[in-house]
């Protein structure tokens, strides 16, 4: 899910990338372009065709494969999920018909599917297709795998009807279902191969043609079946006004700034913060702020080495002062914000459970916990990239934190694909620096929050938050039990919650009805002449 | 003439063996893993070790190396992990801006070098001289990124008159497609035009001392006879092989420009597949470039019987 800009490296990005959900700490900043949005849905023009300037080439076009949003933002224009996010962050229905019956104490979904929808092969969309491309999630794809963990069965029921039936009470199923990145993507069944070599979905949008490094090519899907329900984020309505949509892939930061500019892109993902005045002077471009955007963190290693040890943990986190890091890594404060809380105020999860721990470089507290935990002088091995420049800037700051606290260490810069290599072996780091999106389901990001990941973090208290979360199905009793989890993670410290930050986008002033969502989206999108 | 030739395409294949030994085990000893890169930040070791195996990563070096080999010896250079198409498809789909932008580029550079080069000789010491001095150390020292977004600010953002970055929309006519080219061009154009004019300026300066240069003078020649028959002939073979050399640099090395300029050059594609790690892409490319380089070298070393009657094999 990373998808930050990557300055002047040419990534299919590879990295890689990120995209988020930047926007759940912006539930009422969204609900408002929403109903902007809806406004001018009536305005956008129909016909012509969108350049849009992505941050590389996109690692796969399956949407299932690969948690980079850049795969996921192209692939929604193609493929939906039974369900999706409204502006509000909402689970709503896409090509389920309504939300699920759930009964048995929270063990049994039945989903109900849409008649009528066709594939872009002609193909009417059954539950055998559904069921096919869910079975294909959770056998393969790196998310589908998470969630399968929970799942005892999954079947159909009729032709317009799946069942899925739980090992226990999974409150995060429906959201796990509607994430657009690395996602449950419901494909014809005629067309389902691993690799996959044909794109055929139901979206408002069909693949045409992928020229590496020059476009990805989507056109009209012209049976597309819309619902009928208003526009809103992701959900109701999808009306495809653009007859074709071009995903550029424009590795050079400046050159999509420079290409906004000029006109030859309608929009512009994830520019340099520095451009932001320039592109606001302009007068042909709009750029766009998504506050937050996501989270830079530090991933600590609790399985080997001196980081093991949890009282060392506390110490590290103490030394941090985690607004200096942010400035570093970012510079304008219109570009990041010092946030404690992992969730904002005005989103279900806001709480300050724990957040007295937030770095504030208190260096003779942390020598003092330095001390009480015994440190034997190791060095603590720092591993970042320069691949995405705020890394780097905010381990250099975090070294000379750590310096400051007694500790001594060991700072490995090598690039992005060597990074992710090394830290799937805990002997070769202590502490790695990533980021991730603010997605709508804490649960689903950091994947520290669940079993494996590289850090390897698992104790009794983490179980039990996790565990009582995850049971829970009521909205106002989950935020509360969010906090006992950001608790335990202050507390046994298996990550760093630098803060967050913010992202640029910018839209030609020619695209009509563009609403501003984290994956970017182009349905309800026209083009002026 | 037969012999030399039979000899040097022994040399080839020796050399062609080498670089695909020793880029095939310096890309796997390199660490990162295409697999990682392809799932994603949420993938678990087991989805990585999964991906592996379905690509024969998995497998020990000489197992992987024998396997390459013996597919390259049928002209396969393999699949790419990421493209998902054959890697000389790939390479083919690159060919086209890759010459293009090379043949423009060293057009230019030529067009600037050679003649600035020959006037720097003759005017040795001149104004004229310092000028071009200067402006050769000046193109050396440019950075062709930061050369490449001035143009792009002043030609394509301000005049409008050329297109930002890319390679044209799908389906646009090749002249379309070349208009893409044109500020790459001038960008690589007039960086390496820095080298061939130093080059020139330099051989010229050898030969307008030489006694047959004196003797053609005594004669009555004219001095742009002089100059451009006698001196420039002499000169043109270092020239020669300078413009060669660059041309074979360019053809996988303007990856800057190609990064700037969006082109999906084959430059453009090694680096992207470097840094995916994707080792057929990186294997395939890197050998198909060193093939280039090496025929280039030997066409020029052919170009030299043309040139000078004096050269023989």
């Amino acid at each position: 899910m990373l998808r930050f800009a990557q300055g002047f490296v040419p990534v299919g990005r590879t990295a890689r990338a990120g995209r988020g959900e930047r926007a759940i700490a912006s539930l009422v900043a969204a609900a408002a372009f929403a109903l902007a949005g809806s406004a001018a849905l009536a305005a956008p023009p129909r016909g012509g065709a969108a350049n849009i300037a992505m941050i590389g080439e996109p690692q796969t076009l399956d949407p299932m494969a690969s948690t980079a949003d850049l795969v996921g933002t192209i692939m929604l224009h193609v493929y939906e999920q039974l369900y999706t996010f409204d502006a509000n962050w909402n689970v709503t229905p896409m090509l389920a018909e309504s939300m699920p019956a759930i009964s048995n104490g929270g063990l049994v979904y039945t989903i109900p599917l849409r008649k009528g929808v066709k594939f872009h092969n002609g193909h009417e969309m059954t539950a055998d297709d559904v069921l096919a491309s869910l079975k294909r999630w959770m056998d393969t794809a790196p998310r589908g795998k998470a969630l399968a963990k929970e799942v005892k069965s999954i079947e159909a029921k009729g032709p317009n009807a799946i069942v899925i039936t739980l090992n226990r009470a999974y409150a995060p199923l429906l959201a796990h279902l509607a994430l657009p990145n690395g996602f449950a993507a419901i494909m014809a069944k005629d067309s389902i191969a691993t690799p996959l070599t044909q794109f055929i979905g139901t979206g408002p949008y069909m693949f045409k043609e992928r020229k590496p490094d020059q476009y990805v090519q989507l056109v009209r899907f012209d049976g597309y079946a819309a619902r009928s329900e208003p526009a809103s984020g992701y959900a109701g309505k999808r009306e495809a006004l653009l007859d074709e949509l071009r995903f550029i892939p424009v590795p050079n930061a400046n050159t999509r700034v420079e290409g906004s500019l000029s006109g030859q892109y309608h929009f512009a993902d994830v520019l340099p913060v520095e451009s932001y005045a320039r592109l606001e002077s302009a007068a042909n471009v709009k750029p766009l702020l998504t506050a937050p955007f996501g989270f830079p963190y530090l991933v600590l290693n609790t399985k080997q080495g001196p980081l093991a040890n949890v009282a060392l943990r506390q110490a590290v986190q103490a030394s941090l002062n985690d607004a200096d890091m942010l400035g570093a890594g970012f510079g304008d404060p219109k570009f990041y914000s010092a946030d404690a809380n992992h969730y904002a105020k005005n989103t279900p999860f806001y709480s300050t459970a724990g957040t007295e721990h937030y770095g504030k470089g208190d260096a003779k507290k942390a020598a003092a916990l330095v001390a009480a935990a015994k440190y034997d002088g190791t060095p603590i091995k720092i591993l970042t990239s320069q691949q995405y420049d705020f890394h780097y800037r905010i381990a250099l700051v975090m070294a000379e934190n750590l310096k400051a606290a007694g500790l001594k260490t060991d700072m490995q810069v090598v690039d992005w694909s060597t990074l992710i290599q090394r830290r799937n072996d805990p002997a070769l780091w202590d502490i790695y620096i990533t980021h991730s999106a603010v997605l709508p389901e804490p649960t689903l990001t950091p994947p520290q929050l669940g079993d494996g990941a590289p850090g390897w973090w698992s104790s009794p208290a983490k179980d039990a938050a996790l565990a009582a979360f995850n049971a829970e199905s009521d909205a106002k009793k989950r935020g509360a039990l969010w906090g006992n989890i950001q608790s335990v993670v202050y507390t046994e410290v298996p990550y760093i919650r630098v803060g967050n930050f913010n992202s640029v986008t910018a839209r030609s002033s020619k695209l009509d009805g563009y609403v501003a969502m984290p994956w970017p989206f182009f349905w309800n999108t026209g083009l002026q002449k | 003439m037969t012999r030399y030739l039979a000899s040097r395409f022994a040399g080839m294949v020796v050399v062609m063996l080498l670089v695909a030994t020793l880029v095939f085990f310096i890309t796997r000893l390199a660490p990162g893993d295409p697999a990682a890169v392809m799932l994603g930040e949420q993938a678990t070791a087991a989805d990585i070790a999964q991906l592996r195996a379905s690509y024969g990563l998995d497998q020990p070096l000489p197992v992987q190396f024998a396997y390459w080999l013996k597919e390259l010896a049928r002209g396969n250079l393999g699949q790419s992990i990421f493209l998902q198409r054959p890697v000389t498809q790939a390479l083919l789909e690159r060919a086209e801006p890759t010459l293009y932008l090379t043949l423009f580029s060293i057009v230019i550079a030529a067009l600037i070098g050679v003649p600035c080069g020959i006037a720097s000789a003759v005017w040795r010491g001149r104004a004229i001289d310092q000028a071009f001095s200067g402006f050769a150390m000046l193109g050396a020292s440019i950075p062709s990124f930061w050369f490449g977004l001035i143009l792009m600010q002043i030609f394509a953002v301000a005049l409008g008159w050329f297109p930002v970055a890319g390679y044209g929309d799908p389906g646009v006519p090749l002249a379309d497609r070349l208009h893409h080219l044109v500020l790459p061009a001038i960008v690589l154009g007039v960086v390496n035009s820095a080298l061939i004019l130093r080059f020139t300026r330099a051989s010229m300066l050898d030969v307008l001392g030489e006694d047959h240069i004196r003797t053609a003078r005594a004669k009555g020649a004219s001095e742009a006879r002089v100059i451009l028959h006698h001196a420039l002939r002499s000169a043109l073979i270092p020239v020669l092989t300078v413009v060669a050399l660059t041309f074979a640099l360019l053809v996988g090395g303007a990856i800057v420009t190609e990064t700037v300029f969006g082109l999906p050059g084959i430059g453009n594609l090694v680096v992207s597949a470097v840094l995916r790690r994707d080792y057929p892409v990186i294997q395939g490319a890197l050998l198909v470039i060193a093939a280039l380089y090496v025929l280039i070298n030997l066409a020029t070393d052919l170009l030299y019987l043309v040139v000078d009657p004096r050269v023989s094999y």
